[in-house]
């Protein structure tokens, strides 16, 4: 019959096209994505069922959430179709006669329609910046897809009714009771309504053969992407091998993605789920500062390079081919566009894999940075200075140095690179072991024995380098019987916390913050509060947004002034700009720091409070450099003013009595 | 037409700002130090692996040096040389003559016949200047120093010496000894793949024996302290007008 | 005993420094002896060689200069002798007892150097130069079967003053930051009619070419002022620089090692620091 062959030739196109997006993601390189069920299960309850990232942005949000409910509850109706076509006067047993049902059909047709609207409101009317670069016809096309078959539903619905046809009753669909009206129970209708139901499932059909032809897939791939996203660490990248294992040649090792075929399943799922939505693109400090980066780019430029059945388009270079060059180098690494998409790509993972590519297969990378890829290796730190002064920084502060063959202390303070050798950052060790000592904490410091975590290798793509450091700091660590870390600096918690394990490397660790938090709700330091001191907070990337350390930062700031907060804060915070190596890499464009540094002033704080050596030197530059009239100081010496001040303060109300 | 090299490198140390000794006064004090190949000879190595890159032939990198040294020759096996040879030194220092002829040894007993030796000018530590000319005496082959560039025309090697207000050209025949200075060319970045090729790659070990040095080291020992007491002019922007002054004390006022 | 020492036909202040340094032996007053032909060293060796033979000296010495140390290194492979550059002292003796550079300067080597004569090259700038000078006897060149002598001489590239002989050098290090960021040392450098130079992570971060690098393994210079932007002061930077008369350190980090070897300093930012400094300058002039 037509619907068959209708069916047939549909689900054949959607068929053939399906089993080539199948054989592109068997055919990619392995990762490991199992385990944690219980909060992948959560993630597809939450974030599909729930829409919660596409919520983030509350009115487009919304007006997704009703298309996408609004197919969940309609996706019976699609059955009924079909079945209505067959014999007029049948149904779904049971569902196609419940009222309650007719009325959230009724119900959704509304609110789809009303999304659909507002969607080519914003498309047409407002025309967001986040769409540059998408393919605006095939999303036009796609809305207006969604809204014939919705519009063929009412108007089916409508005749049925007309014709007395329905099977529910109609008083509990008022849409489609009114709009029957304008049909007569004659020939006309009677022809009408075998029209209208063959639009809706002839245009639910071809959807179907287009659907894995177009950027629809992803209401098939999203809810798979979202179940094996990251459920914890999402500051962690994932590590490559470097020794070939059990049946593997050296050949088949893979360092980062060179070409489309060195991509692993989930970056190929990743790209089949981009919508083109550009809200990865909105967030991307890198491309509000006028870099040529775009996120959304990226994927699509990925999953091009997929679909491409040219010849040799699967080994083709992937950079420049399909992301140019210097977008792979703008990225920062602050995560916020992984924190924007609503269908869980992890675009860091993929910049990170071309990087890894470049550096370790071409070395092709900014040469400005091959000092400190030299120096982390052959010198330990990546600025080439001497570890045997890597104490320096606490010399005259009593801070016991951990010598090989001594029992470990309670807490290893974990000082990092910045905060051992750059002026600025010395300060907050500083402050920090004080304040340690002042707190009496069991605590030591490696000195010279403590390496660069490896941080700033990793992220510009040397994984090789990264992994030396990793076991060399491991040994180090476990040989000492090192059990917690208070990490100074968030580089070094995150890959401390969550990317040491994969080297044997299993700490409790915290960040000094979250220490110094505790020790002041728990009295052992008290500072005391200066209204009149108005602070802004900072939030770190790989604090708030990598790693939820939110609270501590902020219960410390409370304690000591009056916090008035950015727009763009917690998990939402802006990058300084250091992250993803670029601490060491020239900029393009206007300077990120800058930026923030603005959005700081605005808030009218006279001082900018911060939880990161890196952020301490950018946001100190950026204030530096646009002249604006802010103090930036690390949340460790605001506690330890603030424990002066009420020293002072008692010492002065002590003389007032005396 | 093919070229068989060799290019001989010394593993130093990364001394950063300040030396300190060992008690004994002996060597500098590693403990935190890292290492690496001594810059003119990394150059070298580079200069070396360009040219086969072009004409063909073979790379082979030689040091004399401890055991560790093994670091040094697997880098440089990294950026391209095919072949190792490490001359197990022990741990005493080998003068620059005992230096010399247990590379001149080496290359003679190699079952590879060389086409050109390529020397750093002088190593970073120890900075004799001789070695390189000390071995193309022995081998009876000519020698150019302190080079900046090499290029090859036929049976010649041509080779530019860097001089004061100028580069002095020269024309080896082959088989020749020459020695470069850091700039070159700029040393490629390993990359993994080269790296674990060089992590597999056999290298020929040999034990010469140390014969008694001529220029015999005693000790080490720390420049006197200069004296100088650093006058802090100021800090940031504000200083400016001080060092004007200073300027014109010192006449470079123009 | 005698004592030979090679100096440039017209004697240059290294060969005087030479000249005095061998003086203070023990061997009678220097012989100071140039070769009158084009430059080839092993054939200039071979000449000191039959001379040495002839004359039988108690140490042949030449300067510490390129040059100088290659004849000589020449000269010690014919001879089969030991030779020992860049010396700071000698005290002759059964064996010598020597002191000489390494580290391009920051470390010095005690050592015993055995043969005869005694090999030797001066240590630049080690020993302050002769007031008066010997007549130079010259020389005839012998010939040496692997003597090879330049064919030509190119002309320095670039253009500006050259950092050999300038009197001011405007050197910036990692601290400038970028390729860019050198415009403000140029700047600086142009006014007071100096040279720019930079430190080896410059080159290597590939901000300036290597011809531009001051240090162990790039030029050394002896300007009247070496004013050091942004550099931390390793041992290899300073062994290109020490030669300065006087070094101002410009630096952000308080605790650089460079304000050890700088006769004045500034802490601070030099993005700061040289706009300010090329305005003051402007000014002054102006004035």
């Amino acid at each position: 019959m037509a619907l068959a062959a209708a069916l047939g030739a549909s689900g054949t196109l959607a068929g053939r096209r399906t089993a080539r997006l199948l054989a592109l993601v068997r055919a990619a390189k392995p990762t490991d994505r199992s385990g944690d069920e219980a909060i992948r299960a959560r993630n597809e309850l939450v974030v599909v069922l729930g829409q919660r990232k596409l919520l983030q942005r509350f009115w487009p949000g919304l007006m997704h959430a009703f298309v996408f409910w609004g197919f969940l509850v309609l996706a019976p109706t699609i059955l009924i179709a079909m079945i209505g076509i067959v014999d007029r006067g049948q149904t779904l047993p049971w569902l196609g006669s419940q009222g309650w049902y007719a009325a959230m059909v009724d119900l959704f047709c509304v609110l789809v329609l009303a999304g659909v609207a507002s969607a080519f409101y914003v498309r047409k009317v407002v025309r967001p910046k986040r769409f540059e670069g998408s393919h605006k016809g095939e999303a036009d096309l796609i809305l207006a897809l969604i809204a014939t078959i919705v519009v063929s539903l009412l108007l089916w619905h409508a005749t049925r009714i007309a014709l007395g046809l329905n099977e529910w009753p109609a008083a509990w669909s008022p849409l489609s009771r009114l709009l029957s009206h304008l049909f007569a129970r004659d020939e006309t209708t009677r022809v009408l309504e075998r029209v209208f139901v063959w639009i809706h499932v002839g245009t639910i059909l071809a959807f179907l053969a287009y659907l894995p032809r177009s950027k629809h897939l992803h209401i098939a791939t999203a809810a798979l992407n979202v179940w094996f996203g990251r459920t914890a660490a999402r500051g962690r990248l994932e590590p490559l091998r470097f020794e070939p294992s059990e049946g593997e040649r050296e050949e088949d090792l893979r360092f980062g993605a060179g070409s489309a075929a060195e991509l692993t399943w989930k970056e190929v799922l990743d790209a089949f789920s981009c919508t083109e939505c550009g809200r990865c693109q909105d967030a991307c400090p890198a491309n509000q500062t006028g870099k040529l980066l775009s996120p959304k780019l990226v994927i699509m430029g990925l999953r091009d390079q997929l679909f491409d059945t040219s010849e040799g388009a699967r080994e083709a270079a992937l950079v420049p081919g399909a992301v140019p060059e210097e977008s792979v180098w703008d990225c920062v690494t602050c995560g916020a566009c992984v924190q924007a998409c609503p269908v869980s790509i992890e675009h860091i993972d993929h910049i990170v894999d071309l990087r890894r590519h470049l550096v370790m297969v071409e070395s092709r990378f900014p040469s400005e940075a091959e000092p400190m890829l030299r120096d982390v290796e052959r010198s330990g730190n990546p600025w080439g200075h001497q570890q045997a002064q890597r104490a320096d920084w606490a010399a005259g502060l009593g801070v016991r140095v951990l010598e090989p063959g001594e029992a470990a202390p309670e807490y290893l303070y974990w000082v990092g690179c910045a905060s051992s050798f750059d002026e600025r950052a010395r300060a907050t060790a500083q402050a920090t072991a004080r304040l340690l000592t002042a707190a009496g904490v069991d605590f030591a410091i490696l000195g010279p024995r403590e390496s660069c975590t490896g941080d700033p290798a990793r992220r510009m793509g040397n994984e090789y380098v990264f992994q030396a450091l990793a076991e060399q700091n491991v040994q180090t660590l476990s040989g000492a019987g090192v059990r917690k870390i208070i990490a100074n600096c968030p580089h070094c918690f995150n890959t401390l916390a969550n990317e040491y394990p994969d080297f044997g490397g299993n700490y409790e660790v915290v960040h000094h913050s979250e220490l110094l938090a505790r020790l002041v709700a728990e009295g052992r330091l008290v500072p005391a509060r200066d209204e009149a001191l108005t602070v802004t907070y900072h939030d770190s990337c790989y604090l708030a947004r990598h790693n939820d350390v939110l609270e501590a930062p902020r219960a410390l700031v409370g304690a000591l002034g009056t916090p008035l907060p950015m727009a763009r804060s917690g998990r939402e915070t802006f990058c300084c700009g250091a992250g993803g190596a670029h601490m060491w890499m020239e900029e393009r464009g206007r300077p990120i720091n800058e930026e923030r540094v603005r959005e700081a002033a605005q808030t009218g704080a006279g001082t900018l409070a911060v939880a990161c050596p890196y952020c301490t030197v950018m946001l100190d530059d950026g204030v530096q450099s646009s002249g604006q009239a802010l103090r930036v100081a690390d949340v460790a010496t605001l506690l330890e003013e603030g424990l002066l001040r009420a020293q002072s303060e008692a010492q002065a109300s002590r003389q007032a009595s005396g | 037409m093919a070229m068989h090299i060799c290019a001989c490198v010394k593993r130093v140390p990364l001394t950063g700002g300040r030396i300190t000794l060992t008690e004994d006064e002996q060597a500098i004090l590693t403990k935190h130090l890292g290492f690496t190949v001594s810059p003119h000879e990394e150059c070298a190595v580079e200069e070396a692996v360009r040219i086969v890159e072009r004409e063909g032939g073979s790379v082979t990198v030689l040091t004399l040096g401890p055991p560790e040294a093994e670091e040094q020759l697997r880098d440089m096996m990294a950026i391209g040389a095919g072949r190792a040879i490490h001359l197990l030194s022990g741990s005493k220092e080998w003068d620059p003559q005992a230096t010399a002829s247990a590379i001149v040894q080496a290359i003679t007993s190699d079952e590879q016949a060389y086409d050109l030796l390529l020397f750093g000018n002088e190593s970073a530590d120890a900075g004799n200047y001789q070695v390189p000319i000390r071995v193309a005496h022995a081998l009876g082959w000519p020698c150019v120093t302190a080079v900046k560039a090499i290029s090859h025309e036929g049976e010649h090697l041509i080779c530019e010496q860097e001089v004061p207000g100028g580069r002095d050209v020269y024309e080896l025949s082959l088989p020749a000894v020459v020695s470069v200075k850091e700039g070159i060319n700029l040393p490629r970045y390993p990359s993994v793949p080269g790296r674990l090729r060089a992590k597999r790659q056999p290298i020929v070990s040999l034990a010469p024996e140390r014969p008694a040095p001529r220029l015999e080291m005693v000790r080490l020992m720390l420049p006197p302290d200069s004296g100088k007491q650093v006058q802090v002019l100021g800090h940031g922007a504000e200083a400016a007008p001080a060092i004007v002054e200073v300027l014109g004390e010192l006449g470079v006022l123009p | 005993m005698s004592v030979l020492v090679l100096v440039e036909r017209e004697p240059d202040e290294l060969s005087a420094q030479a000249l005095a340094f061998a003086a203070q032996l023990d061997g009678g007053a220097p012989v100071a002896v140039a070769i009158d032909g084009p430059y080839a060293p092993a054939a200039w060796a071979q000449t000191l060689a039959e001379l040495a033979a002839q004359r039988s000296p108690l140490a042949v010495i030449a300067p510490g200069s390129e040059r100088g140390n290659e004849v000589l290194a020449h000269l010690a492979a014919i001879l089969d002798l030991p030779f020992c550059a860049n010396t700071l002292t000698l005290t002759p003796g059964q064996p010598a007892t020597v002191t000489r550079v390494r580290w391009g300067g920051s470390l010095i080597e005690e050592a015993r150097l055995h043969g005869s004569p005694l090999l030797v090259t001066v240590a630049p700038h080690a020993i302050a130069p002769a007031q008066t000078l010997p007549e130079v006897e010259l020389v005839e060149p012998a010939a040496h079967a692997l003597a090879v002598a330049p064919t030509k001489r190119v002309g320095a590239t670039g253009t500006g003053v050259s950092l050999e002989t300038a009197r001011v050098v405007v050197s910036g290090g990692r601290g400038v930051g970028s390729a860019e960021g050198f415009a403000v040392i140029e700047e600086l450098a142009a006014l007071l009619e100096g040279a720019v130079g930079c430190s080896r992570a410059v080159t290597s971060a590939g901000w300036r070419p290597h011809t531009d690098q001051v240090g162990q393994t790039g030029t050394k210079v002896a300007p009247e002022l070496y004013i050091a932007c942004g550099i931390s002061g390793a041992t290899q930077h300073m062994a290109g620089c020490k030669g300065a008369k006087k070094l101002l350190a410009i630096n952000a980090d308080g605790e650089a090692s460079i304000f050890a070897h700088a006769d004045y300093g500034v802490i601070g930012d030099l993005h700061e620091v040289l706009p300010a400094l090329v305005d003051e300058i402007r000014k002054a002039r102006g004035a």
